[in-house]
């Protein structure tokens, strides 16, 4: 399909160069893995000035850990977190996320931050990053910032980020807590599909929860009603059954082309029993190995 | 019993080398250097509207246009069976995305950008969006001159309605049988519409030379058939058939959306005005989803009754189709369900009445199965209820009632040689019915789910095939043939009926994509008759080639013919042990006499076949007479489905398939059909659904919200089973079986999912998100 647009395309050789033209031109858009822009600019649904193509900038495909904080830079592509020891070993979830991310071609282009940059209701990584309370490090002419995840979506397809900002990794505090976690992702089949609906959960030692659904609201919900209904309790089926019905007052699906509002009310209560059960299972060294679904 | 050399083996696909190294070009790889012109057309926004007027000033303006046409310049109707429909919409539009405009430019960009520069004005009417609507008091007319439409003589339009053909079929008294019965059932099944979902799309390059002779390169299932409806609908314009030649290329998947002629129209009209350029239009992917052909959605209420004892009395179906804004092809499916709409049983009373209905959605079409899946869902569906009600083993009540040869088909006809009982007893072995398994996980609940199938190349009764068979020096051949791979191995299966005639191996054998020019005719590669039509027609040219090789022998060496034999590529003897004479030595050449003159000469073979047998002629009001159906493929399928009952998920461990195929000639070829036709079915029951919105616009015209399954979803275990009831008049006793593999998709499923949760589902798809909820709103009304 042809791409009827004309605009400048730059291969940015620096981080101030990228700055610079984020400054000098109205309208534009940074190219990384392209899974969505590409696909934008075809549609006519954008229609930039320039192109900025940060392929080419080597340090933001850092992967890194140090001082108990985990860096993944703005080039790191979901196949490179599925691979990375780091996040296998310590992050397992964002591996299990980042496995049921579209199809093997598309996870070998799309980042994690082109995910969140587009932060389409049905990303897979916002629920993730909200229950491991990330932080993403922007750039541009106003200097370096860093906005708590909880901040960062703020509607459908909307982020905190400025028009003349990049964004140049996501840095997550690794919990001080014995932990474990599990994402259940709803979806049509097995194949590459959208999220009917996502969750996250990351589960501690101390029986606390984080909990946050994905695809059921304009931006990821933080469960906080569950959360404060379970923490610290045992999991009796009673208690279970408390904290699904709290799940309509947690979240508000629609009815859209990929599911009914009923199904996914429904389905988020199902998946929320089984997801803590896994969490709390792999916790205590058992449940289902990370990656395997539980639906 | 079998002593064949290449028949019934599973030879390597003829085309598979050319296909493997990338070496197969497609439509769009074809190159037709730098005068090459690119075309956009310009789509309706609604469904249903009077064009005002057009405005074409604004693009014109644009550099590198090169031309703008509309409906004005092409003021012809056409189509395959019933000229209803027309290269460019003229006065009105009938389905959102229908063809208003075109734009030819210099390059695709320039093409698609003016294209959007041209103004049409509309005055929006009520669209017709379901066929309840088409049919209500008083509908608005989609097609108001549908009486003087030209059609084939076994339409029956329907005057001041929407119903485009009536298929009406009468036997033996429905109301006394029902009176009779012990139980009757009665109950309606909706199948909305689904998308053939090729891997290529559609696409087309034109070229009118400065001669006057016009070239058409297509993906297509039916190159003479296009050729044919090129001519017809471009005659105002002076062409003759001779003057029109299409190329078809190896084709991307077929699946009935590239028969007939869609938008392979507006190549060759398109380039009637740019003589001399090539003009190339390529279908987007969504252009692919509602511009082509649509498999067509049906709402069908089903009447059946039943005796104690399971002997089925009496059959009222009636079915209503929505054939979208167009049916030049679609009315055809819609007669061909009609005709078979009992399935394989034997029922003696039957009233059928299958109605096309216009709608303004987009145009129905063919789709692998031709109406049989649709109508099946329904009918096997309910043979499950009535085997419940009267407390009988669904699979003893479809034996008590499998037709049977030589039993009363619908129109009259009798029913041909057939291995259904074999079918139905190899398949129930196979899933072990009748054993109950049970899940260890609490959440999940396991089934099984049974059904029969059958199905009817659905054809005009003339539908012909003709093959040509040359020679090489060496004694390779080419054959020459016209129907279409379209993966399902064709090629391979036709060099393999030459090879065993003429003891030619099949790796001396070429045989390719057609050109209208060079190859001979054939009506189309549909209706799964092209093994049995061509494979007959490749088998006569064979014989006919072997036949004049044999005259020759007894010309030039004086040997009886009739103790003449082809064996290894040499003509031998019965009689005269050492006689052993290598094809090569004279298949060209010719046979040198002792005086230095030479007999014969380059050998070319000459087949054709038409089944003779078959008419169209019948009485409208009951269809009694007449043989409109050359001869029926049956067989029967079983599923094994796992639910989860929370989530609805369907897990298959295993799918088993059945077909009488009469003789497979290439086992591996068949086996490969059974695969890909039982995963197909089965994408259409779980997953794949097309939605329109509240104005007819398709609001999944792309994969990622129209799924069909990945490498992921396929089932655990997909088993094959051959049967081979030879049929009389195919090659080497063949009949076709490539869309039958998905007819019993949607029924094995429903029939699992209910021997699994007591829940009837009655609506397809069924997705896990249909059963999650059926589970839990179970009780609630």
């Amino acid at each position: 399909m042809a791409i009827e647009n004309q605009y400048e395309y730059v291969k940015a050789k620096n981080l101030d160069e990228v700055v610079g033209l984020l400054q000098r031109f109205k309208n534009a858009v940074i190219l990384s893995g392209g899974t969505d822009l590409v696909e934008l600019l075809k549609t006519g649904a954008v229609h930039p000035d320039v192109v900025i193509d940060i392929k080419g900038l080597d340090f933001l495909k850092d992967i890194r850990l140090g001082n108990n904080i985990l860096w993944i830079g703005a080039g790191v592509t979901f196949s490179e977190l599925i691979d990375s020891e780091i996040i296998n070993e310590h992050f397992p979830i964002i591996a299990e996320m980042s496995k049921t991310v579209a199809s093997v071609g598309i996870r070998n282009r799309a980042t994690m931050v082109g995910n969140i940059c587009s932060a389409v209701p049905c990303m897979d990584s916002g629920p993730v990053l909200s229950v491991y309370k990330a932080r993403i490090i922007t750039d541009g002419q106003i200097g370096e910032r860093q906005i708590p995840i909880e901040q960062w979506f703020v509607g459908n397809r909307k982020t905190a980020l400025f028009k003349n900002e990049i964004v140049k990794g996501i840095s997550i505090p690794v919990p001080d807590k014995k932990h474990s976690g599990c994402f259940v992702k709803l979806r049509r089949y097995s194949g590459e599909d959208l999220a009917q609906v996502n969750l996250a959960i990351l589960a501690f030692d101390d029986y606390s929860f984080r909990i946050t659904f994905g695809a059921v609201a304009p931006t990821p919900v933080r469960a906080m009603r569950i959360e404060r209904l379970i923490n610290r309790m045992k999991l009796v089926p009673e208690l279970m059954e408390k904290a699904q019905q709290l799940v309509e007052d947690d979240i508000a699906p629609i009815t859209d082309i990929r599911a009914t509002k009923e199904y996914r009310l429904h389905m988020a209560k199902v998946m929320l029993e089984r997801g803590l059960n896994a969490a709390l299972d792999r916790l205590n060294g058992g449940g289902p190995a990370y990656g395997k679904s539980v639906i | 019993m079998d002593d064949y050399k290449f028949i019934g083996k599973s030879s390597v696909r003829v085309d598979g080398k050319v296909k493997i190294s990338g070496s197969a070009q497609f439509i769009d790889d074809l190159d037709f250097g730098p005068n090459l012109l690119f075309a956009e057309i310009v789509e309706s926004k609604f469904a249903h509207a009077i064009i005002n007027s057009i405005d074409t000033s604004e693009a014109e303006k644009i550099p590198g246009v090169v031309k703008i046409v509309t409906g004005k310049d092409f003021p012809f109707r056409f189509g395959l069976y019933m000229h209803d429909r027309y290269i460019f919409a003229q006065d009105r539009v009938r389905f959102v995305g229908e063809q208003v405009a075109a734009v030819i430019a210099r390059d695709a960009v320039t093409a698609k950008a003016a294209a959007k520069l041209v103004k049409v004005d509309y005055t929006e009417l009520t669209p017709v969006l379901s066929v309840e609507q088409a049919l209500g008091d008083s509908p608005f007319l989609i097609h108001p001159d549908l009486k003087d439409y030209h059609h084939v003589p076994w339409f029956f339009p329907q005057t001041n309605s929407n119903v485009a053909h009536l298929r009406k079929v009468r036997n033996g008294n429905v109301e006394e049988a029902f009176a009779d019965s012990d139980f009757v059932l009665d109950d309606v099944y909706t199948v909305p519409r689904y998308a053939h979902c090729a891997l290529e799309v559609h696409g087309a390059v034109g070229l009118l030379d400065h001669s006057g002779r016009l070239t058409v390169w297509t993906a297509s299932q039916s190159p003479h058939t296009q050729r044919h409806l090129f001519a017809e609908a471009l005659a105002p314009l002076g062409f003759q058939h001779k003057d029109v030649r299409v190329i078809t290329s190896f084709v991307g998947g077929g699946f009935g959306g590239k028969a007939g002629v869609s938008m392979e129209i507006l190549g060759a009209a398109l380039a009637t005005k740019v003589k001399g350029n090539p003009v190339k239009i390529l279908w987007s992917r969504a252009q692919e989803f509602y511009n082509t052909y649509q498999r067509q959605g049906v709402v069908a209420r089903l009447k059946v009754g039943v005796k104690n004892d399971g002997t089925i009395t009496a059959l009222e179906h009636t079915l209503y189709w929505d054939a979208g804004a167009y049916v030049e092809y679609g009315a055809n499916v819609v007669n061909a369900a009609g005709l078979s709409a009992t399935g394989p049983y034997r029922i003696p009373n039957i009233k059928i009445d299958s109605f096309c209905v216009y709608t303004n959605l987009p145009p129905g079409g063919p789709y692998r199965g031709f109406g049989y899946s649709e109508f099946l869902f329904g009918l096997e569906s309910h043979i499950n209820e009535l085997a419940k009600k009267i407390k009988m083993d669904p699979v003893e009540l479809r034996k008590k009632n499998a037709i049977r040869e030589g039993d009363r088909l619908t129109y009259g006809a009798k029913m041909n040689p057939n291995g259904l009982m074999e079918a139905i007893d190899k398949v129930a072995k196979e899933i072990e019915w009748g054993k109950k398994e049970t899940s260890s996980d609490p959440n999940k609940v396991i089934g099984k789910g049974f059904s029969l199938f059958w199905k009817a190349p659905a054809m005009p009764p003339n539908a012909s095939s003709s093959a040509f068979l040359k020679f090489n020096e060496d004694a390779s051949l080419n054959i020459l043939v016209s129907g279409m791979e379209i993966g399902q191995g064709y090629l391979t299966v036709l060099a393999q009926i030459a090879a065993e005639v003429l003891s030619v191996p099949v790796e001396k054998i070429r045989v390719e994509t057609p050109d209208t020019d060079r190859n001979p005719y054939e009506w189309q590669t549909v209706a799964s008759h092209v093994t049995w039509g061509c494979g007959n027609a490749v088998k006569q040219a064979a014989e006919d080639a072997r036949e004049q090789i044999f005259d020759l022998i007894e010309r030039a060496n004086g040997k009886k013919r009739e103790e003449l034999y082809l064996d290894d590529e040499c003509v031998r003897s019965k009689v005269e042990k050492d006689f052993s004479l290598p094809l090569k030595n004279f298949i060209i050449s010719g046979i040198q006499k002792e005086d230095g003159t030479f007999r014969g000469g380059p050998v070319i073979g000459r087949g054709m076949f038409m089944p003779e047998f078959a008419s169209a002629l019948s009485d409208p009001e009951t269809s009694q007479g007449g043989h409109p159906n050359v001869h029926y493929t049956v067989g029967a399928a079983a599923v094994k489905i796992e639910i989860d009952k929370q989530t609805g998920k369907v897990k298959i461990p295993k799918v088993v398939l059945a077909v009488d195929c009469g003789k497979a000639l290439n086992p591996d070829l068949v086996n490969g059909q059974i695969t890909g036709g039982i995963l197909q079915g089965i994408a259409t029951v779980l997953y794949e659904d097309m939605r329109f919105d509240d104005k007819g616009k398709l609001i999944n015209a792309n994969f990622s919200d129209y799924k069909i399954p990945t490498a992921m979803d396929i089932p655990d275990e997909v088993v094959p089973i051959i049967i081979e009831v030879a049929q009389p008049d195919g090659p080497y006793g063949a009949r076709g079986m490539g869309e039958h593999t998905m007819i019993p998709a949607a029924p094995i499923i429903a029939n699992a999912v209910e021997d699994a949760l007591g829940i009837r589902i009655k609506s397809m798809p069924i997705t896990a998100e249909k059963i999650a909820l059926a589970v839990k709103n179970r009780g609630k009304d």
